[in-house]
């Protein structure tokens, strides 16, 4: 599909519940039942065309076709590696998870975690597959995408080695969920190579469509092991890892058997008596399946000699599976982050405490919404703009202080997948402000350049970084405020979601000028009009007095190509049209002495308009200046429609010359105008048929 | 009953285009990444020179040139994202369509004119899908042709983009597909603003 009708529709079905979690979108349109069935039916097995088994899924560099890293790649169905596979045996279990050749251990990490949360995992692995049941070689998995949960369909031909799998594997080797998963998750993503390096929080919130913060240990929360426990309390998925100091040290091996630049999941939190103290203690796991702390409380530590026999029982597991238990102390010492991802209510079952959520998206576009962060007054108001109201403090308070707690998630879209292209990620933040009195409550607004020069933040986010997602958790006192999301530096184009997850239920909206037009009527009838302007009219019009679009073409751009403060490329034919169809009352198709002059007039206006907004008077309309002039105008337009009105209007380097602004305002009055003549009983809305349509989109 | 010709495909991973493709689309990609530059994306100022450049190989067309005002129009009706170019799956789109229509622009200029005359102009649209009624007809000679009612080969060819994707905008909106849409104010300012 293509055009903003697309979108539109996206938008619509977005809002009848389509691409929650119980309404999946199915990805490339591929509908899992069907395809499974129509394979039955036909006694073949599954062969994905849209991702096939070829080194082009694999990669593109390390793992691309030229590379000998996939030399000797065989691509086989679990059936021809294993007499007995199994979809998933008994319930899933964070030993199904081992690493293969790909440096995705921030995905298994992810994985093994979700491992931990029945309900969660069950989202994500629809448990009615199997190789025994109905088995045709087809599976698919559900993942969360920028705010929808999308439905992915794989076959299970896996790419294998000397007949072992070449990514992730089980540790028995005849499970086969977490590989499938896995090249779903690769396909989602454009190929395996795409997975390569990535964060453990966005698996956790791909698989989960939860938000996750980052806690870095060298200056760890004092109730860090409190906020662990309540985490894990809460079903939330949680990962941990060492940084590195340089690129040679990428999974360096500590002699404390601990990897560096590594992915682990965090499995548990418990206390002990251990000779008369209480201790706390943290379960780690490494995805490897092998690879284990050995220092204090590890595996065979005599700490556990030392505690009582329940506990012992309870949590000691002395094999070599990659999970271990260390102290609080020494986990804050040893590791640098701790990414924790919270769930979204309906992930959660009753029993959990839940925050309240709200999302949107929005995007940055070059010229209209683009506008950088607050180093650039000039534009920072342009980019999009949300409110949140917090009423309700929080129950619990640690440290006494009242306030609100909530947590604000900035993510920029599909640039995983687009990283074939070389594209990177932009470096992307947020600020807050706190709104004052005369704005309480008003949401059809966008706060213009004064505001945020005479007002300074609340609060804002740590940093501007350029990783996928932002997230920041705030505790602010009750009130109305302006959350204001950006790029880096201005007209930088993106696509963004945003999230606020609050501990109370806090409104959260966007905010944006309503849609609107008030356009003066220019009243004028013949006697108005002076001989002059008769008399000119007429040695124009020609014998047939009246003005034609292609007549007016060249009236028009006599006049302007004689002025120096005005760029133009001159008036195009279809500009011309357009002025001549909004004031051709009788439907001619051409303009008389009266429609002539209110043209006149109305140019006239422009012109005055437009030599006013240019405030540097460079001879055309920068962007800033054009979103302002389209106000004076007499319109009041949304964050879309400026963007669309660059778009469409903008030269390369994004300033309006005069034509194009002519064009732009008369077409827009025009618009208004049909929308308000088919909108007889002001409803807000018009119903066209299919040839209506037509006759009022091809004009 | 009007026929929509195929929407472009959803976008899909550049695998699976690259492994898809024919020697001949193969040869399409290396010329679109050329024109493209590195965004890989289309400008309306790169799609002129594109048209103009096929154009001027074939002397029988009669046009003069694509203006840079048509050429936006033909990227803002097929651009989704509002960013004012098109990717590589919009534009071959558009360049599969465009080879089509030319073939049509050519066979239905019965009098050999380089135009496309009022009274050929119904025939050459059916032909290429679009059965519109009479006054439509009339509506796009008016619109796109010149005072004598002939449409040269660049507004043959603005007019035609424009309503195949008004057509599929159409259908995109008619979800239910009971003949009629339901648009509100913002949602018709998009639709139409950007075209």
């Amino acid at each position: 599909m293509s055009g903003i009708a697309a979108k539109l529709q996206h938008n619509r079905e977005k809002s009848r519940g389509i691409g929650s979690n119980s309404q999946a979108v199915k990805y490339l349109n591929q509908d899992f039942e069907s395809l499974r069935d129509s394979c039955l039916e036909r006694g073949r097995l599954f062969k994905d065309d849209c991702f096939e088994a070829l080194t082009s899924s694999l990669g593109f560099n390390e793992l691309g076709p030229n590379s000998h890293k996939v030399r000797g790649i065989e691509w086989m169905r679990p059936t021809e590696l294993s007499s007995n596979p199994k979809f998933i045996v008994e319930n899933a279990s964070r030993t199904d998870i081992c690493q293969g050749a790909l440096g995705d251990c921030w995905l298994l990490a992810a994985i093994a975690s979700l491992t931990l949360n029945k309900q969660v995992l069950s989202r994500v692995v629809p448990h009615d597959q199997s190789f025994d049941e109905n088995y045709a070689g087809i599976f698919h998995f559900e993942f969360w995408q920028y705010g929808e949960w999308v439905d992915v369909v794989v076959d299970d031909l896996l790419p294998t080695r000397d007949g072992k799998l070449l990514f992730v594997h089980s540790e028995e080797g005849s499970e086969f969920w977490s590989a499938l998963l896995e090249k779903a998750y690769a396909k989602l993503n454009g190929c395996y190579e795409a997975l390569s390096g990535g964060s453990t929080i966005e698996g956790f919130e791909d698989f989960t469509g939860g938000i996750a913060e980052r806690h870095d240990l060298s200056k760890a929360d004092p109730h860090l092991f409190k906020i662990i426990k309540k985490a894990l309390d809460r079903g939330s998925l949680l990962g941990c890892s060492i940084d590195i100091t340089s690129a040679s040290d990428s999974e360096a091996v500590t002699h404390r058997k601990l990897v560096k630049g590594h992915a682990y999941s965090l499995t548990g939190a418990e206390q002990v008596e251990y000779r008369g103290d209480r201790v706390q203690l943290i379960r780690i796991r490494n995805p490897w399946g092998q690879v284990e702390w050995n220092g204090a409380w590890s595996d065979n530590s005599s700490e556990w000699r030392y505690v009582s026999d329940d506990d012992r029982a309870r949590l000691t597991n002395r094999s070599e599976d990659g999970e271990f238990w260390m102290s609080f102390s020494d986990f804050l010492h040893q590791y640098s982050r701790l990414e924790i991802c919270n769930l979204t209510p309906d992930a959660l079952s009753d029993e959990y405490k839940k925050w309240a959520e709200t999302e949107f998206e929005d995007t940055w576009r070059r010229g209209a919404s683009a506008g950088g962060c607050r180093n650039y007054p000039n534009s920072f108001w342009m980019n999009p703009q949300f409110v949140i109201k917090l009423e309700d403090v929080d129950d619990d308070t640690d440290d006494g202080e009242e306030g609100c707690t909530f947590i604000v998630g900035l993510m920029q879209k599909n640039k995983r997948r687009r990283r074939k292209m070389g594209e990177d990620m932009e470096t992307i933040g947020f600020a807050i402000y706190e709104l004052p009195d005369e704005y309480s409550g008003k949401r059809q607004v966008h706060l213009k350049k004064n505001f945020f020069m005479y007002n300074s933040s609340a609060a804002r986010s740590e940093t501007f970084i350029n990783l996928r997602e932002l997230c920041n958790r705030f505790c602010l006192p009750p009130g109305e405020y302006l959350i204001v999301p950006s790029t880096f530096e201005p007209n930088k184009n993106g696509d963004f979601y945003m999230r606020v997850f609050s501990e109370k239920q806090a409104d959260f909206q966007e905010i944006d000028d309503p849609v609107d037009c008030h356009i003066e009527q220019i009243d004028i009838d013949e006697d108005d009009i002076s001989d002059r302007f008769k008399r000119l009219f007429g040695q124009l019009a020609g014998h047939d007095v009246e003005i034609s679009a292609f007549e007016l073409q060249k009236i028009l751009n006599r006049v302007v190509v004689k002025r120096d403060d005005i760029k133009t490329n001159g008036f195009s034919l279809a500009t011309c049209r357009n002025m001549v169809n909004l004031l051709d009352k009788d439907g001619s198709g051409k303009l008389g002495v009266v429609e002539f002059k209110i043209l006149w007039t109305k140019i006239e206006k422009f012109l005055d308009l437009y030599r006013e907004r240019d405030t540097d008077n460079s001879g055309c309309m920068s962007a800033s200046e054009m979103r302002m002039a389209v106000e004076a105008a007499g319109f009041s337009l949304n964050n879309p429609l400026h963007q669309i009105i660059v778009a469409r209007y903008s030269e390369p380097n994004l300033t309006i010359d005069f034509d194009s602004f002519v064009s732009c305002l008369i077409r827009l009055e025009s618009l208004f105008n049909t929308f308000k003549t088919l909108d007889k009983d002001d409803s807000g809305e018009i119903e066209l048929g299919f040839m209506q349509w037509l006759s009022l989109a091809m004009v | 009953q009007f026929v929509p010709t195929d929407p472009p495909p959803p976008r899909r991973p550049v695998a699976y285009a690259e492994q898809h493709e024919s020697d001949e689309e193969k040869q399409f990609r290396r010329v679109f990444q050329q024109l493209a530059g590195d965004d890989m994306e289309v400008s309306p100022t790169e799609l002129m020179n594109i048209l103009n450049r096929i154009i001027s190989k074939h002397g029988d067309l009669k046009t003069d040139g694509f203006s840079i005002e048509s050429c936006r129009s033909m990227v803002a009706v097929m651009d989704s994202d509002s960013t004012g170019k098109l990717g590589f799956h919009e534009f071959k789109h558009l360049w599969n369509n465009v080879k089509k229509w030319q073939a049509m622009y050519k066979s239905y200029d019965s009098d050999g004119s380089g135009v496309i005359s009022a009274e050929e102009l119904p025939n050459a649209f059916r032909a290429a899908g679009f059965p519109l009624n009479d006054q439509l007809f009339q509506m796009l000679i008016r619109r796109y042709s010149d005072e004598n009612g002939n449409m040269d080969f660049d507004n043959y060819i603005g007019c035609l983009v424009r309503l195949d994707a008004m057509c599929r905008a159409f259908k995109t909106l008619d979800k239910d597909n009971n003949g009629t849409i339901k648009v509100n104010i913002k949602e018709w300012l998009q639709l139409t603003m950007y075209s």
